[in-house]
């Protein structure tokens, strides 16, 4: 479902993205890690067309990111890490303006909004505008919004940020129901937990290059560490020149 | 639906929303700025009827000023459109939010370049509207023109707005694209094409030309560029007068002119935005070679500076520093700047400096009125609203063990130093281009120093009384309610100042004032400033600390 060859960036002197190459499959949740600086919000810019990368290809469910960037975004959603919301529209009106936008062509829109506010608990902010919501619940209706025109790939940068353990529980279900259902899910986090707790596959990004991919069992494998994801993760990660454990193309 | 229905019925939704929140607000804020605008218009609208009234006067002369008149507005205005949505554009296309949220959706290029330009258009075009009504409204009630005349003008400004809007997106995505990111270049390349539009409105000679029309050219420096068949605005100018005569062929015609013109500028904006707004995206988005950046900007001032308190010179440095890393904020002062360079050079050109004495009185006066108004602007626009521009980062101020007057002091001396420095250095360049003579040019000068003063401290004051830490756009800042009564009391204070000065130069000139009474009158004029500045210093910096002190964050 999205596959990346080759992927290189470059901002002046610094290499942000060098030579990274990744295949996900449909229906698989794909944590990407790093630390601050290794190009994970890089990479799923690219990912989702913001930014052109300097060499490589990057396909969204068949669609080059570059040449039918219309076609790939029609199948996908993005959740940054500081989201960006019309302040003086009411929740209701948002959601309609991105079906709207993704030309969401479904029988009962309406319902299907008030269905999707009172499963996310926000059935009573409905008439509030968004400027004066909490950024939980802010947080949740970019869930919504993003789930509005039912999308094959999500990529999300950050995922609980700023959240409480009732809507971090909610998020994490909501995903894992997401994936059985076929979605696929690239998300970036320092939550490492997290990633212990739902991903399918990992991959560990440092100075720009994959370093480790796989799942959890096959990066202690790989790297000989039994311990958690953080001691993996510290140990190749701790050097300036990180170790590699040939991850899988 | 097509995305850019799915946009507009957004926009649509967000005035509702907006004007919700109007009406949720205090009448009376909302009446007063409502009152403060018909004011403005009503005081454009009579400045106009007695420039028309004036040239009415001159005969002949003045009927052929008048007609030029109207080509020469729309060439300013359209000028003013043209700079504005440069600026617009550019904030609107690559450092909007929204663009970042736009462009993850399934919205090809060219709707999406469309829809901005649209914005941004529409974003810059009020001003437009706010100079242009009070100006065809003093002609129209001056010539005894029907409500038709109207009809016209709005038929051929909607083209003319939109085709010099296109022209500054176009500008404004060709620099993005091709200029490197350098801050260097552009504030090079907007100086040097604000030399060359200068220059060819003042330096234009025609080929062969009537004497009368020799003269006019002479004394309205770019009416020759205003009056060329090839200038928008004289098609604008020209379309309306023909309508309103009664000469529909040429009046259809020079419409159809403009609406063809504008549409193939609007079809040209979607191709060339389709075709290179992605990758000037890349280059506005991409982040800087950080290792290339000096790690200190203006390391030197911090050095040069030692002699003050460590927070004091902190904070001054951040504010520098800030300023000077925001194009947004440096590009409109650059704009200032431009128009100040334009209304100097016009000095020479208008032979100011070869007329009656009691015209050249008159217009030193008027001079010192202008500068002034520029520096209330240049207060309202950017020091009004550096305290809310703090924004999210207010609480390291607030925990600094620093007081929150010594905060709102320092940032009122900083302000002051500018503001003297700009105003007393164009006030002697002003004063001495006109030659007014040393009396005058000293209370030209003075004057500056107390108004520069008087609006620094009012600014800051306001703007912490009215401080709004959640916004972060300044122009909301600076529309809201503080930032219109700041502007008002700025320019009521600067009327206070400057009239009494100009009555008693004007007895003077007019009835021949003898010496002794001209000294006793300015003695009393000049305390009256004293004691006018010293309370507009004093007060608002008194209830914005208080203000602050008893704020809770």
């Amino acid at each position: 479902m999205i596959s990346i060859q080759h992927l290189n960036k470059r901002f002046g002197s610094v290499q942000a993205v060098n030579d990274l190459s990744l295949e996900i499959p449909a229906g698989e949740l794909f944590c990407f890690l790093g630390p601050n600086g290794a190009g994970k919000t890089t990479t799923i810019k690219m990912m989702t067309g913001l930014l052109r990368p300097d060499s490589g290809t990057i396909r969204i469910g068949g669609f080059d990111i570059q040449k039918q960037p219309v076609e790939a975004k029609r199948i996908m959603g993005y959740i940054p890490d500081m989201p960006f919301l019309y302040e003086k529209l009411t929740p209701v009106e948002f959601l309609k303006f991105v079906a709207g936008l993704y030309n969401v062509a479904h029988p009962d829109l309406s319902g299907h909004i008030e269905s999707s506010l009172s499963q996310f608990g926000l059935q009573e902010a409905r008439n509030a505008l968004i400027g004066e919501l909490s950024h939980g619940m802010r947080q949740r209706l970019l869930y919504i919004a993003t789930f509005i025109h039912a999308p094959r790939v999500i990529f999300i940068d950050e995922p609980l940020i700023g959240l409480d353990p009732h809507s971090i529980r909610m998020i994490k279900n909501l995903l894992r129901a997401k994936v059985r259902d076929g979605m696929t899910i690239l998300l970036t986090t320092h939550i490492l937990a997290l990633a212990e707790d739902i991903a399918d596959r990992i991959g560990i990004i440092s100075g720009g290059r994959l370093i480790a991919l796989g799942k959890l069992g096959d990066l202690r494998t790989q790297s000989g560490d039994k311990g958690s994801l953080e001691d993996i993760f510290l140990n190749l990660t701790a050097s300036p020149t990180p170790q590699t454990l040939n991850p899988e193309p | 639906m097509h995305p850019l229905t799915a946009i507009w019925i957004k926009n649509w939704n967000t005035l509702r929303n907006v004007r919700r929140i109007l009406q949720q607000e205090s009448i009376f804020k909302t009446v007063f700025i409502l009152l403060f605008a018909a004011g403005i218009m009503g005081g454009f609208f009579m400045m106009f009827l007695n420039g028309f009234q004036f040239l009415a006067s001159l005969g002949g002369a003045g009927f052929m000023i008048t007609r030029r008149l109207f080509s020469l507005f729309f060439l300013g205005l359209g000028a003013m459109l043209v700079m504005s949505n440069i600026i617009t554009s550019y904030s609107t296309l690559f450092r909007s939010r929204e663009t970042l949220f736009l462009l993850t959706a399934p919205l090809d290029t060219r709707t999406f370049v469309t829809y901005k330009f649209i914005e941004s258009t529409l974003l810059s075009s009020w001003a437009f509207f706010f100079l242009m009504i009070p100006f065809t409204t003093a002609y129209a009630w001056h010539e005894k023109l029907g409500l038709i005349f109207a009809v016209w003008t709005v038929l051929f400004s909607l083209p003319f707005v939109f085709l010099c809007g296109a022209i500054g997106s176009l500008i404004s995505l060709a620099a993005v694209r091709w200029f490197p990111r350098s801050r260097f270049v552009w504030g090079a390349a907007a100086i040097i094409l604000l030399s060359f539009a200068i220059r060819a409105i003042l330096q234009i000679r025609p080929v062969m030309q009537e004497e009368a029309t020799f003269i006019l050219n002479r004394f309205l420096p770019g009416l020759q560029l205003a009056t060329h068949p090839l200038m928008p605005n004289n098609w604008t100018a020209e379309g309306i007068m023909a309508l309103t005569n009664g000469q529909w062929l040429r009046g259809g015609m020079l419409w159809l002119v403009l609406v063809t013109n504008t549409a193939m500028l609007f079809l040209l904006i979607q191709e060339f935005g389709r075709r290179v707004f992605y990758t000037a995206y890349q280059q506005v988005t991409g982040s800087p070679d950080i290792r290339r950046r000096a790690s200190e900007l203006l390391g030197w001032l911090d050095r040069l500076l030692a002699f003050l308190p460590h927070d004091i010179r902190g904070m001054i440095m951040k504010d520098i520093r800030s300023f000077l890393r925001d194009p947004l904020q440096w590009s409109q002062a650059l704009i200032f700047f431009g128009l100040l360079g334009l209304y100097f050079s016009s000095f020479r050109s208008f032979h100011y400096n070869e007329m009656p004495p009691i015209w050249r009185n008159l217009i030193v006066f008027l001079n010192i009125f202008s500068v002034s108004s520029v520096i209330c602007s240049l207060a309202a626009r950017f020091v009004f609203p550096q305290l809310s521009l703090e924004g999210h980062s207010f609480w390291i101020l607030g925990l600094a063990p620093t007081g929150m007057r010594r905060i709102l002091l320092t940032k009122f001396f900083l302000a002051s130093l500018a503001m003297v420095t700009i105003s007393a250095a164009l006030m002697g360049l002003a004063t001495w281009m006109l030659q007014a003579g040393s009396a005058l040019s000293l209370i030209s000068i003075g004057l500056a120093v107390a108004i520069s003063l008087s609006v620094s401290a009012l600014s800051t004051g306001l703007g912490a009384l009215f401080i709004d830490l959640k916004q972060p756009n300044p122009v909301a800042i600076i529309s809201g309610f503080g930032g219109t009564l700041n502007l008002v009391l700025s320019l009521g204070m600067m009327l206070g100042a400057i009239l009494p000065f100009g009555l008693i130069w004007h007895w003077r000139a007019s009835e021949g004032l003898a010496d002794s009474l001209l000294i006793k009158a300015n003695l009393i004029a000049g305390l009256w400033v004293i004691l006018l500045s010293s309370l507009m210093v004093s007060l608002p910096l008194w209830l914005g600390i208080r203000s602050l002190k008893n704020r809770e964050y």
